[in-house]
């Protein structure tokens, strides 16, 4: 273990680098993260709408089968359509993100090959454009609940801000970990889907963990997206914005996965050259 | 006066490629590079390389395709690690690696020019007040405003160089770019490099032109199958190589017998009566050949007084003679043909031969002698023009 280590170290030594500037990661994140948004959405006459109807019309059959079909019992707030909303968002910003930022490397084949450059920017500016323009999107759509008269506290936003930070931090290391991999494998693409479909309906977002089965409720409840979604409602549907002790372990977490994501990444990037 | 520290400095520099064979493979690959070994099965890209350029100094990659020379290149630009070695890069770096520099398809001629300034961390600022300069060096007209997707190589390279000439690198980096292009842009590149170099610049430079590797760089590097095989002066490098080229190309083309189907040279000979390799050249001399005819017709043979290091000096076809071969029974046609006074200076010369068809369109094997003029002289060249000296003042 050391030795390996002792070599990364030395092989770090050998690397030629143009000098690495602060400066220099900010320029080439800033041209990558406009980008993302000019070629994905302003590019598109319907882009950036479709960033609102996508989940606007999810968040539609959703109501109309939970409420109309199987006619779920009413939950504690009341609202069904606010309790569901306040979840689905995010859960769909940290969906879009990983799969967008997974395969975000391929698109930047050609520069990768000719110019030596931090490749991880490219996953950082894939993943900030993602979340940034989501999160948009959910002050929207919270404010319009409000305006039709939803329980949602828009005071709850003090709480969510800093808890789409978190998962920001969390979603990024994640993303540079399956980034990185995707270029040596490309399966993992593939794989992500479905994943993330069945992590959907495992985490508590349609539902309340409250009417899971005792037997499965601590597995429901092990999942950190889970917590992330009981917090958000605990800000903007009751108010309740004290921290806890789980926010700092949530934090922290986030951190290792990123910390964990950049290490990984950074032992792959000097060969994508070869690969992507 | 100490020396100036070294600009790019490489020592044992090698490069190993992972050999992949399925996506069992890759994921292996992965497992082998997440717990810092080697890859199992590798390909040796480039090994042992090492060398120093000071500021101002020019060198030139030379070799043949797959010899490792873009792996070297992008060694120093730092986009490839190497797996050995160590390298040290002191100063800003443009590199033009395989048609342009880090462009991104997508982007239009002016998005790139940003997506550049940024990869060097130029400010916004600095990249602005030499966008014009840039768009003027390229050429490109309004096709600035496409995607790069949209340009043709040709435009690629004017827009690549014409950063890398904005951006004032201290080691400037091209592959191949003087390939493309129109003449006219590449003279406008040579100048511009010849000017950079004067300027004190320091080109890093791979080329399979002799001319611009001599005209540019003052050092070469020859690098075969990874290797070096040669490092010194540029012409003496650049001599070798074609030298070695002359030799391996006779190898493979040389006194082969053509395919039963083929026309082909069956003999050739210098002085074929009582001769040898050596001519005198007030006697002139007569070359023999005898071409295999696979139809019967009499076929046309090309022949031709090539240098030792081989410079053609001069060529000629049976057709364009009105030869007429003399046929033999087996088949073959015999050829004569002699050069009376042979205005050749004393040297070391091959004579050529190659079969062509009865319509004079098709060239088949190729055939070499060598002879050698005899005698010394002080004069230059390949041939003595006939001249006359005089006494001036004559007419102005």
């Amino acid at each position: 273990m050391l030795r390996a280590m002792r070599q990364a170290i030395e092989r770090e030594a050998a690397l030629p680098r143009q000098p690495r500037s602060a400066a220099r990661e900010r320029a080439l994140f800033a041209n990558f993260f406009r980008r993302e948004l000019v070629t994905r959405y302003l590019g598109s006459a319907t882009g950036l709408a479709w960033a609102i109807v996508h989940p606007l019309a999810l968040l539609a059959v959703y109501y109309v089968v939970f409420t109309q079909v199987f006619r779920v019992a009413s939950f504690a707030t009341g609202s069904f359509l606010a309790f569901v909303a306040v979840a689905l968002w995010p859960w769909l910003a940290a969906q879009e993100a990983l799969q967008r930022g997974t395969v975000s490397l391929a698109g930047y084949a050609g520069l990768i090959r000719k110019a030596a450059f931090p490749h991880e920017t490219i996953v950082h500016a894939s993943v900030a454009a993602t979340l940034a323009l989501q999160f948009a999107g959910y002050v929207v759509v919270l404010a319009a609940l409000r305006a039709i008269g939803e329980p949602v506290r828009l005071e709850g936003l003090l709480l969510a801000v800093p808890l789409w930070l978190v998962m920001a931090v969390a979603v990024t290391g994640l993303t540079l970990a399956l980034a990185s991999l995707q270029v040596f494998v490309r399966d993992v693409e593939h794989v992500l889907m479905p994943v993330l479909m069945m992590l959907m309906y495992l985490t508590p977002i349609l539902y309340p963990l409250a009417i899971v089965p005792e037997s499965l409720r601590p597995w429901v409840a092990a999942n950190p997206f889970g917590w992330l979604v009981t917090r958000m409602r605990d800000a903007l549907l009751e108010g309740r914005l004290a921290p806890q002790w789980g926010d700092a372990v949530a934090l922290a977490v986030a951190l290792a996965l990123y910390a964990l994501g950049l290490a990984m990444f950074r032992r792959l990037s000097p060969h994508f050259e070869d690969f992507v | 006066m100490s020396e100036a520290p070294a600009l790019v400095a490489l020592d044992g520099v090698g490069k190993d490629y992972a050999k992949l064979a399925s996506t069992g493979g890759r994921l292996r690959v992965v497992a082998d590079l997440l717990r810092g070994r080697a890859a199992a099965s590798v390909f040796t890209a480039l090994d042992g390389v090492g060398f120093a350029m000071r500021r101002g100094e020019s060198l030139a990659v030379i070799g043949e395709n797959g010899a490792g020379k873009s792996t070297l290149l992008k060694i120093v630009a730092g986009v490839v690690k190497p797996t050995r070695g160590s390298v040290a890069v002191n100063g800003r770096v443009a590199a033009l690696l395989e048609l342009g520099s880090g462009f991104h398809p997508e982007y239009t001629g002016y998005a790139n020019i940003d997506l550049a300034a940024a990869l060097l961390g130029m400010g916004a600022a600095e990249i602005a007040s030499r966008r014009e300069a840039i768009v003027e060096f390229a050429d490109i007209g309004a096709h600035i405003h496409d995607p790069i997707k949209t340009y043709s190589s040709g435009m690629v390279v004017r827009l690549g160089f014409a950063i890398a000439t904005a951006i004032a690198p201290d080691v400037l980096i091209t592959d191949e770019v003087l390939a493309v292009g129109d003449e006219s842009f590449q003279r406008k590149c040579v100048a511009w490099m010849e000017d950079y170099l004067g300027r004190g610049g320091t080109l890093l430079l791979c080329s399979h032109s002799m001319y611009h590797v001599q005209k540019l760089c003052a050092h070469a590097l020859w690098l075969e199958h990874g290797r070096p095989r040669m490092y010194g002066a540029a012409a003496d490098v650049a001599r070798e190589y074609l030298a070695w080229h002359e030799v391996r190309s006779a190898k493979a083309g040389g006194p082969r017998r053509a395919h039963a189907g083929d026309y082909g040279v069956t003999a050739l000979a210098v002085n074929p009566v009582g001769g040898g390799e050596e001519v005198d050249p007030a006697r002139g001399f007569e070359i023999g050949v005898e071409v295999h005819s696979p139809d019967g017709r009499p076929p046309v043979v090309a022949v031709g007084v090539v240098r030792a290091d081989g410079t053609p000096v001069y060529g000629t076809t049976s057709e364009l003679g009105g030869a007429a071969p003399l046929r033999r029974a087996d088949g073959t046609f015999a050829f004569a043909l002699r050069f009376h006074d042979l205005p050749l200076l004393p040297g070391h010369y091959r004579v050529r031969a190659h079969a062509m068809d009865p319509e004079g369109m098709r060239l088949f094997d190729h055939h070499e002698a060598p002879f050698v003029v005899a005698g010394a002289t002080r004069e230059l060249g390949y041939c003595r023009l006939p001249h006359e000296w005089s006494s001036g003042g004559r007419g102005a």
